[in-house]
């Protein structure tokens, strides 16, 4: 029994096709994945079912009865739920009102708030969700944010769960978490679409998996028959990216530079917002042609640690010495801090360029051509809001426009957040061409082995002090004797436990 | 931007044709003939220099105001405070031109308009400042900072700088008064329209290239979109925020450019009946594009002087009306020419594409 069949539907936006003849069953109450690179019509596919979108031709069935939704109101009403890619979330209202707007807007229910706190009380036990429904939606970090989209859809008990890219803006502790509640979800006879970057994942929770790629659907398995191998080839369609980094790269620096001048110090840093102190005597060095890798829950001071160093937090207490004017910065969010929507990728780039004082359409176009074939940026039509980029697209935009930049110093923080495979290896390359440039470099993350892989030293950040320094060499060390070994002490120290 | 000024044309032109529409209806109600109401209003406006000039004339000050208006609503700051600022600045201007009449003309005019531009961007300055040090809406300021600036002119006028018995400065000299249309063309006879007109068109057109074509423009908008992600870009946000709400404001002052050296050579209290409020309409109807704001003005005026001109078999407030309703009805088309964009033009550009 089928809970939803595609049956060949084509979405056109302009002359890009996002969809293109797409046809595809997902079985009732098991969790379905959906890979593809950025840009391969996920997304597109998924706001069609939700009613987000309307296909130019195609049909969509749900438990067999054709179906056609005019807005998301009715994909609700007939049980389906989305978690979007980026959250549709009010910052000023509680979590409460935020879940209550949702069915208000359905359902033009009687408001009993008692009732209603009791019934989101119980779906927050059952499922584990962790959120306090009186805090505001603007004191909370994203994974709870995503908690409260998914006490959402849980609240209007959807039976068809739609579930965009949720693990990349987790880290690996809460992906685990998130797993579970997804597992609970299938143990409670709901069906899971769920689309991920990560091949891991899939291993480890789906019972069917398709590939797209550039809007078609080129493969689909079943769990058994699942090879990673495969599926890493079949959604980049040639052969495996040459981009791969290579070992030299990284050794490269280290081998030739002999005394790398230091270029961003921090020296007992202390900065505390509201009386609450959020980093207290932090301290990092960062030379030429070194990565340093912050790792941490996020909330631990990252972001103040960036706005420190970028200038935006001025009222800090310590020293701060850096030796370069220029800052770049890929910021942790790229749609509230990272760019401004309405513009398209070439006005960006001019808009942060120092010294380009006209900024002309064709200006523009030009910068954004160089940009869009240097790093194979999918942008729908020239000179296009960057709103209409998909994620993955966008992030990459972000990297170009603040590489381009020559600055001495770059501040990445969480770079490859919701990017596909192939764009975060391109974009890892970048970083590394970077510090080959004997640029210094922050990486800011939550993925352990995006750090692991990219960093000289790697600091453990836990309640705005480090906790925790890791060499380059010691990495190395601790990975002969067992990654996962590894992994879990690293997490520890992420939660705070030194032993 | 081609696409998007195509969508923009046709939701304008739409909501008029709403709005001709509705006010027709309007007038049936009433138990008028809406033809003969129209067709009146229209000879009278168009038929004559006279009646065109007046219109041009009224448009004059709107454009001044909305530009300057259009540039705050770029930032994001809603300026309500236009009324306040433009009479400050306009009250400079005469002022300035009378205490120093002594100086040559050509110095003179420079000062004069100088002082107006710093006297009403200091009005702009001030609510700038509060809701960048304590956070306190725009909106709020300015509006009360509307009555002071009111209070402050009536006190100045009756103490220091009126005529006696009357609510007017002195008259400035006439060598500083703007060449009027009807000096050199009979078309225009008997109309007010005078050089001021000219200047800004000029000037909306100066402020469209810096708002879209320069860095500081794209700043100003950068900030107005999104403020949290302007200062990852490396802007200086307070600053942006004070400078284009300085700035706007100082351009209000201009309205003065057009009643005292274009028309009355004196500042009389309350002569600026609301423009203030009125360039907020017409900044929005134009969607804050200063190219935009020439012909929504130019409409405002049109129907400004044409309320007049049909004062005899309609109340011209009448006119208030049809503008309220031009704004909600470009509200309301904006959503549906949108969608319709979206959906039916880019479907027949594909099949263009593919063919
Ligand atoms: N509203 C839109 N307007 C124009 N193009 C769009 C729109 N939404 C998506 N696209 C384009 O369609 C393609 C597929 O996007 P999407 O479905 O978001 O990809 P993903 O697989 O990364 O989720 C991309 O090239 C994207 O730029
Ligand atoms: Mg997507």
């Amino acid at each position: 029994m089928y809970s939803v069949e595609f049956k060949n539907i084509t979405k056109r936006f302009g002359n890009l096709t996002a969809n293109d003849n797409i046809s595809l069953s997902i079985k009732s109450n098991s969790v379905h994945c959906i890979l593809g690179e950025n840009g391969a019509g996920k997304s597109t596919l998924m706001k069609i079912l939700f009613g987000v979108y309307k296909q130019d031709s195609g049909e969509i069935y749900i438990k067999g009865k054709k179906i056609s939704f005019n807005s998301p109101l009715d994909a609700i009403d007939s049980g389906i739920g989305m978690l979007y890619q980026h959250f549709m979330l009010i910052d000023d209202f509680t979590v409460m009102e935020n879940v209550i707007l949702g069915k208000e807007l359905t359902a033009g229910l009687k408001l009993n708030f008692p009732k209603i706190r009791k019934a989101l009380l119980e779906i927050i036990g059952r499922y584990n969700l962790n959120v306090e429904l009186d805090r505001k939606v603007s004191d909370l970090s994203i994974s709870e944010q995503q908690k409260v989209e998914l006490l959402k859809i849980l609240y209007r008990d959807s039976g068809i769960i739609i579930l965009d890219e949720p693990t990349a803006v987790l880290s690996p502790v809460e992906v685990y978490e998130f797993f579970n509640i997804v597992r609970n979800f299938i143990k409670d006879g709901r069906t899971v679409l769920l689309i991920t970057h990560k091949l891991a994942e899939v291993k480890e929770i789906a019972e069917t998996v398709t590939v797209l790629r550039k809007g078609k659907n080129v493969y689909e398995t079943e769990r058994k028959k699942l090879d990673i191998g495969e599926l890493s080839r079949q959604i980049i369609g040639d052969i495996f990216p040459k981009e791969k980094i290579k070992e030299e790269d990284i050794e490269y620096i280290s081998g030739k530079q002999k005394k790398p001048a230091c270029v961003v110090k921090l020296e007992r840093i202390s900065y505390s917002e509201k009386g609450k102190n959020i980093l207290n005597n932090f301290e990092l060095n960062i030379n030429e042609g070194e990565i340093i890798g912050v790792c941490g829950v996020e909330g631990n001071g990252q972001n103040e640690i960036t706005d420190i160093l970028t200038g935006i937090i001025k009222n800090y207490k310590g020293e701060y010495e850096r030796k370069t004017d220029n800052i770049s910065v890929v910021p942790d969010d790229r749609l509230k801090k990272g760019m401004i929507k309405e513009f398209s990728v070439g006005e960006s780039i001019l808009l942060r360029k120092k010294g380009e004082n006209k900024i002309t359409q064709k200006r523009a176009l030009y910068r954004e051509n160089e940009i869009k074939k240097m790093y194979d940026i999918m942008i729908p039509y020239p000179g296009c809001p960057m709103a209409k980029l998909s994620g993955g697209n966008q992030q990459k935009a972000i990297v170009a426009r603040e590489i381009q930049l020559d600055s001495k110093f770059i501040i990445f923080s969480h770079p490859t957040r919701g990017v596909d495979i192939k764009a975060s290896s391109f974009i890892y390359n970048k970083i590394i061409g970077e510090k080959n440039k004997g640029n210094a470099i922050l990486l800011i993350s939550s993925d352990v082995d995006e750090l692991i892989f990219l960093s000289d030293r790697i600091v453990i950040l836990y309640k705005g002090r480090i906790l925790k320094e890791y060499t380059k060499e010691e990495i190395g060390k601790s990975l002969e004797t067992g990654r996962m070994k590894f992994l879990e002490e690293v997490g520890k120290y992420m939660i705070g436990i030194t032993e | 931007m081609k696409r998007k000024l195509i969508k923009n044309i046709t939701s304008v032109f739409l909501s008029v044709l709403v709005t001709l529409f509705i006010t027709a209806l309007l007038l049936i109600i009433v138990g008028r003939n809406p033809v003969e109401v129209f067709s009146m209003m229209f000879y009278d406006v168009f038929a004559s220099g006279y009646g065109l000039g007046q219109a041009f004339f009224k448009a004059t000050p709107l454009i001044f105001c909305s530009t300057g208006l259009a540039i705050c609503f770029h930032a994001s700051l809603f300026n309500i405070g236009a009324e306040g600022q433009l009479n400050a600045g306009a009250f400079a201007i005469a002022v300035s031109s009378v205490v120093f009449s002594f100086l040559p003309v050509w110095l003179l005019l420079p000062v004069s308009l100088l002082a107006g531009f710093f006297v009403s961007g200091i009005f702009g300055l001030i609510p700038a400042y509060i809701k960048i040090k304590k956070g306190v809406s725009e909106v709020i300021t300015t509006i009360m900072l509307n009555f002071i600036v009111m209070a402050v002119i009536n006190y100045l006028l009756i103490n220091f700088f009126a005529v006696k018995a009357t609510f007017r400065t002195e008259k400035i000299s006439d060598s500083l008064m703007l060449p009027k249309f009807s000096d050199y063309t009979d078309y225009f006879q008997g109309s007010s329209l005078n050089l001021s007109f000219i200047v800004s068109i000029l000037f909306a057109i100066i402020v469209f290239y810096v708002i879209y074509k320069t860095k500081f423009g794209y700043q100003i908008r950068s900030v107005g979109f999104n403020p949290v992600a302007s200062k990852y870009l490396g802007i200086n946000v307070n600053k942006t925020t004070i400078l284009a709400f300085v700035i706007g404001a100082g351009i209000t002052s201009l309205v003065g450019l057009n009643y005292i050296m274009g028309y009355k050579g004196y500042y009389e209290y309350g002569f600026s009946s609301n423009v203030g409020f009125t360039a907020i309409a017409v900044a929005l109807l134009a969607k804050n594009n200063p190219v935009g704001i020439i012909f929504s003005a130019l409409l405002f005026g049109v129907l400004d002087y044409g309320g007049l001109a049909v004062n005899t078999i309609v109340p011209k407030e009448i006119m208030f009306v049809v503008q309220a309703i031009v704004i909600l009805s470009i509200i309301s088309t904006d959503k549906i020419v949108e969608s319709f964009f979206e959906n039916k033009i880019l479907k027949i550009g594909n099949n263009l594409g593919n063919t």
